[in-house]
């Protein structure tokens, strides 16, 4: 008995529970060095979850199958600014992931910081993948000093969704079952009216209210369309106001019965019929194919000003920086985009449009409908301005929503939103980049 | 007569009864020798590791550019920092929203936990049903609340905005009208912490000993008498602390407004949290996102001060 003290016992649970912890810690050390690190396997950061997860998740397994060797370990992270949060700090410490995907338009925050290495064309045309494959405007967009930062996957554009039946009965499709043109955003109005009045439903809806992408994407769009100056290239921004206010009042009148809708008010209201129209993004396409199947028609935003144009972004494949890159992962890497990106048609059955030509161009991709329907987007794509605080999950387009809301929902005047952006955007323009 | 003691004679029985403390403890600590140390150690480990190193680093980055993309680290500049955020009219807008929500919520805070306190105390029947009905909100998680306010505040489906068509009064854009939005974030607010001071008040209720009751019923005390001259002032305490603990809490609001708004509309809602981990972490602007927040910290400091001396002083 005289072993068992009380203070024996208290000393002898102390140095156990030492001994536990440091094995465990040696354990986890090296389960976490093997996690990240293991020699056959390329490490790949996504933002795809529900149905574009799941795509991208067969994508893969189709790739692995087709290349005997390549391994992928696929990480999925809530897309937004927390992804890039993270993907920033794998790449400034210098132990990234191996390939990860990103909105082009963020590439501006992170190609001249050296947080992204340059893809070898190179290698991914030895592999089957080559430039001029690739949507142009997009090729364009991913180069930073003349090297390519970025290898485009898709274009994501903001498109025109409607239910073909109630539009034709309204007069608004053409013989080909097409959009019939707007000549001018007074025009447009008109139209919308008689779409109202033949349908006895609401005209177009749009979901903007309490969203930190919708309102600067319709924005964006339409202010492209009128050709104004927009320029953040110097210290302070030019910016043609007049045009801006026009465009916000335009937006307002134009989506008059959906001054207060949250994008998935938009969407319900859209897929179960209360609305023919909607403005919105073609990643939400498989929801309304749910429920109109073969009355689901979709369009590039048509061209209610001058010239065509519709926001945009790009899902790419980059290379976060990496300090000492292993010769052998990289080209696995390389191997990986360049089957992952000539899988564009299935990728396609998502909604997105692929940056990969050919198969826009095949007779596949021609019977997908309504992807066919509004490919031509990728023709008139713009992308938000190149400078290092804005693009997609940016708090740029967080306060460009937020100046855009009171004006869209009749609080406030389309004068008052378009000084609060301007004056938003020269107070980030006067702030240091980071990169 | 031997029960009565004088304040001095309290005071120096309360001091002899100290100084043995202190023996003893003093005696206590050289016989258990590092033994004491040795419990607290995994304590001040992490204590030192997650609290007092970050929070020497943030001061340092406070007076460097640091950026979050590993890119000006080290770089000193100063004061910089500082000046900009004194110049930073988003700081002082975000910091205005920040007092006026803990200023809209705070008072109501307090007094609808005390009023839910004395109504479920003075004999509601059913009292484990109110008393499950006023704490449950608590019990939410944020993602939940949101999910639950974000509906009722719908304009075109809410129950809210339906509920005042039945009296003929136009919808209201609870979360995009910049005049309501921050009251909308403040009733999600109420509603859903209100509980747990309500619970602080009951208990302090409970601890009121019945003879003071009784004692002001046998000098003829009616309940309202005895609400203003016992209940109340034995509750002071109690609202201090719960007054104190809701500043703290309201200033360092994030998850709701964050969820509900994302600080629209156009930043009406907008707190200096919210300010700080937009500008460190989506603008990657690590050193100025920390001078910021140490500008912020010393206001929370200054502020649960001052207001420990307000209350500290009324005990007195």
């Amino acid at each position: 008995m005289s072993g068992l003290s009380r203070r024996g016992l208290l000393r002898g649970a102390v140095y156990g529970a030492g001994a536990a912890v440091s094995a465990s810690a040696l354990s986890g050390c090296g389960s976490i060095a093997g996690s990240v690190r293991s020699a056959d396997e390329i490490e790949y950061w996504t933002l795809f979850t529900g149905p574009d997860g799941e795509l991208m998740k067969t994508m893969t397994r189709n790739v692995e199958k087709r290349v005997p060797g390549l391994k992928v370990r696929t990480t999925v992270l809530d897309w937004g600014p927390p992804y890039y949060t993270k993907l920033a700090m794998a790449s400034a410490g210098g132990r990234s992931p191996d390939v990860a995907i990103m909105h082009l338009t963020r590439l501006a925050g992170y190609a001249p910081g050296g947080l992204l290495d340059p893809w070898d064309l190179d290698l991914l045309a030895e592999f089957g993948l080559k430039q001029e494959d690739l949507n142009k405007t997009l090729v364009k967009r991913s180069l930073y000093q003349g090297e390519p930062y970025a290898v485009p996957l898709d274009t994501h554009p903001f498109v025109v969704f409607f239910d073909r039946d109630v539009m034709d009965k309204a007069g608004l499709l053409t013989g080909d079952g097409q959009l019939v043109p707007f000549e001018s955003p007074k025009h447009a109005l008109e139209l919308m009216d008689k779409l109202r009045r033949s349908g006895g439903t609401l005209g177009p809806v749009f979901g903007h209210a309490n969203d930190a992408a919708m309102g600067w994407r319709m924005f964006w769009t339409l202010f492209s369309q009128t050709g104004a100056t927009f320029d953040l290239t110097g210290k302070r921004a030019e910016i043609d106001e007049d045009t801006a206010v026009e465009v916000v009042r335009f937006m307002a009148d134009l989506t008059r019965d959906s001054r207060t809708m949250d994008v998935q008010t938009a969407i319900a209201a859209f897929a179960n019929g209360r609305s023919p129209m909607i403005f919105s993004g073609e990643w939400d396409m498989a929801t309304y194919k749910a429920t109109l199947k073969d009355k689901l028609g979709g369009s590039p935003i048509p061209t209610f000003y001058d010239r065509p144009a519709g926001a945009s972004d790009s899902h790419a494949l980059v290379l976060p920086h990496q300090d000492n890159p292993d010769p052998e992962r990289r080209r696995r890497a390389h191997r990986f985009v360049a089957e992952l990106v000539r899988s564009g048609l299935t990728w396609a059955t998502a909604g997105h449009i692929p940056a990969y030509t050919p198969a826009v161009s095949s007779p596949q991709y021609a019977r997908l409908r309504p992807q066919s329907e509004y490919a031509g987007a990728a023709k008139q794509l713009v992308l938000d301005p190149p400078v290092w605080f804005a693009g997609s999950g940016s708090d740029f387009q967080t306060r460009m929503c937020q100046a855009l809301d009171p004006a869209l929902g009749g609080s406030s005047s389309a004068r008052s939103a378009v000084r609060t952006m301007v004056s938003q955007i020269n107070t980030l323009l006067a702030q240091p980049n980071p990169a | 007569m031997a029960s009565v003691s004088t304040p001095a004679r309290r005071a120096a029985a309360g001091s002899s009864r100290r100084a043995g403390f202190r023996r003893a403890a003093a005696t206590d600590r050289t016989r258990s020798g590092g033994a004491g140390w040795l419990f607290a150690t995994p304590f001040l480990v992490f204590f030192t590791l997650f609290l007092i190193v970050p929070i020497g680093i943030g001061l340092w980055m406070s007076f460097t550019n640091a950026s979050l993309t590993g890119h000006g680290d080290g770089t000193l500049v100063g004061l910089d920092n500082y000046a900009e955020a004194f110049g930073d009219s988003q700081v002082w807008q975000t910091l205005g929203n920040t007092v006026w929500f803990t200023v809209l919520t705070t008072v109501p805070l307090v007094l609808v936990a005390l009023v839910m306190a004395l109504l479920v105390y003075t004999g509601m029947p059913g009292q484990w049903l109110w008393r499950l009905a006023f704490f449950a909100s608590h019990l939410l998680p944020v993602a939940v609340v949101y999910q639950i306010w974000s509906m009722l505040f719908q304009p075109d489906r809410g129950m809210l905005n339906g509920l005042l068509k039945i009296f003929g009064i136009d919808g209201i854009a609870w979360l995009t009208d910049e005049k309501y939005a921050m009251w909308s974030i403040a009733l999600v607010t109420l509603w859903w912490t209100v509980g747990f001071n309500f619970l602080l008040y009951l208990a302090a209720l409970q601890a009121i000993p019945d003879h003071l009751y009784e004692a002001a019923a046998l000098d003829g005390a009616g309940a309202w008498r005895r609400l203003w001259s016992v209940t109340l002032p034995q509750l002071r305490r109690t609202t201090g602390l719960i007054a104190v603990l809701q500043v703290m809490a309201s200033l360092k609001v994030f998850d709701q407004i964050y969820l509900l708004t994302k600080g629209g509309p156009n930043g009406a809602t907008r707190p200096i949290l919210e300010y700080i981990y937009d500008t460190g972490f989506t603008n990657y602007r690590l050193g100025y996102a920390s001078a910021v927040s140490y500008v912020f910290f010393g206001l929370i400091i200054i502020l649960s001060i001052a207001q420990l001396k307000i209350f500290s002083r009324r005990e007195d």
